[in-house]
């Protein structure tokens, strides 16, 4: 559809010619020089396993931390690790993410109008 | 009144000087005041690319509190730093002095009065008193506030390095703060708490337990969690 056809056909919709509106236009019919924020994948918990057998290590011992020391480590490991994952994971599937995209939009904006 | 006058006889300084910014460029890296080099074949990989990358990337201007000097402690710092109201570094830099030399005073009393067997065991060093106890109050698991369906619900959540070193402190300023009486001094009771802690008792030591008990009691809502 090029552009000029949109047009049309819009203005069709808007017109009062040919008795009640299709549609009402709230807002302006226009882009706007920004992009919704938004992740695709919904996350799931991380290290929920070392963390449920650091408290079953704590339940035997009675809250010692001296006692549970490898299910501390190997549960801070874990962490460390779910960490470096989730940063490295942002911007690799090949597309903008919203945040480039609205600072690219911010610097190269749609006109809207000639000033 | 000749006083007054003499007032306006000294020489002017301002009143205002420039303290460093605190937002900077993320490219800028942080500044290392130690004095000591370690040489080339000693460091890591690593290291030896972070030395690279010092050479071509800005630093950030050195805050005024970092020291080149070998006293020069950055967990130190940042305690007196919280424990620090109105600006007063002067007051509680004191505070932290007169904590560091009642809990080595305890130490070394506790020393000589102990059998020559059990004297090793004995730690004087209020450096290390300190570290140890502030490790002992760390917390491991926090909670975070997750609503799901409409209700909230306390999650067991683990916690960065930054936010366990800041709960043990606050908890450790608050509760020398709060629970005491009215005539002992903030010095002493830092140093009975340190001490407390340094031993895994007293309060801060039980309000991280009390924590942990929280997350544990908690642990079938770890799913509601999408970090």
């Amino acid at each position: 559809m090029s552009g000029s056809a949109i047009q049309d056909k819009v203005a069709r919709l808007l017109s009062k010619q040919y008795g009640k509106p299709a549609m009402k236009a709230a807002k302006p019919l226009a882009l706007k020089n920004e992009v919704a924020n938004r992740k695709l994948k919904k996350g799931e918990a991380t290290c929920v396993t070392e963390m449920s057998l650091l408290m079953a290590c704590w339940k035997q011992n009675d809250f010692n931390n001296a006692l549970c020391s490898k299910e501390v480590s190997t549960f801070y490991t874990c962490v460390e690790k779910a960490q470096i994952k989730a940063k490295g994971q942002q911007g690799t599937q090949g597309r903008l993410l919203p945040k480039e995209a609205n600072t690219l939009l911010k610097r190269f904006p749609n006109l809207a109008s000639e000033i | 009144m000749a006083a007054s006058v003499r007032y306006l006889l000294k020489p002017w300084t301002p009143s205002l000087c420039f303290v460093r910014w605190s937002r900077y460029n993320p490219y800028y890296l942080d500044p290392d005041p130690s004095k000591d080099a370690v040489p080339e074949s000693e460091l890591s990989p690593e290291q030896k690319e972070l030395q690279e990358l010092k050479t071509v990337r800005p630093i950030k201007a050195a805050l005024s509190s970092d020291t080149s000097s070998p006293f020069n402690d950055p967990l130190m710092s940042k305690f007196i730093n919280m424990m620090m109201e109105d600006g007063n570094k002067i007051l509680a830099r004191g505070i932290m002095t007169q904590t560091l030399e009642t809990i080595k005073r305890r130490q070394v009393e506790k020393y000589h009065k102990s059998p020559a067997a059990k004297r090793e065991e004995v730690e004087c060093n209020p450096y290390a008193i300190f570290h140890q106890a502030l490790e002992n109050c760390k917390p491991i698991i926090g909670l975070a506030s997750v609503q799901k369906g409409g209700k909230f619900y306390q999650v067991p959540v683990p916690l960065t390095d930054n936010r366990r070193r800041f709960l043990a402190m606050k908890w450790l300023i608050t509760e020398c703060r709060d629970n005491k009486h009215r005539r002992t001094h903030m010095y002493e009771k830092l140093s009975q708490e340190l001490l407390a802690a340094f031993a895994n008792e007293g309060n801060v030591v039980k309000r991280k337990q009390d924590l942990h008990k929280m997350a544990e009691a908690n642990r079938a809502y770890a799913h509601y969690r999408w970090w």
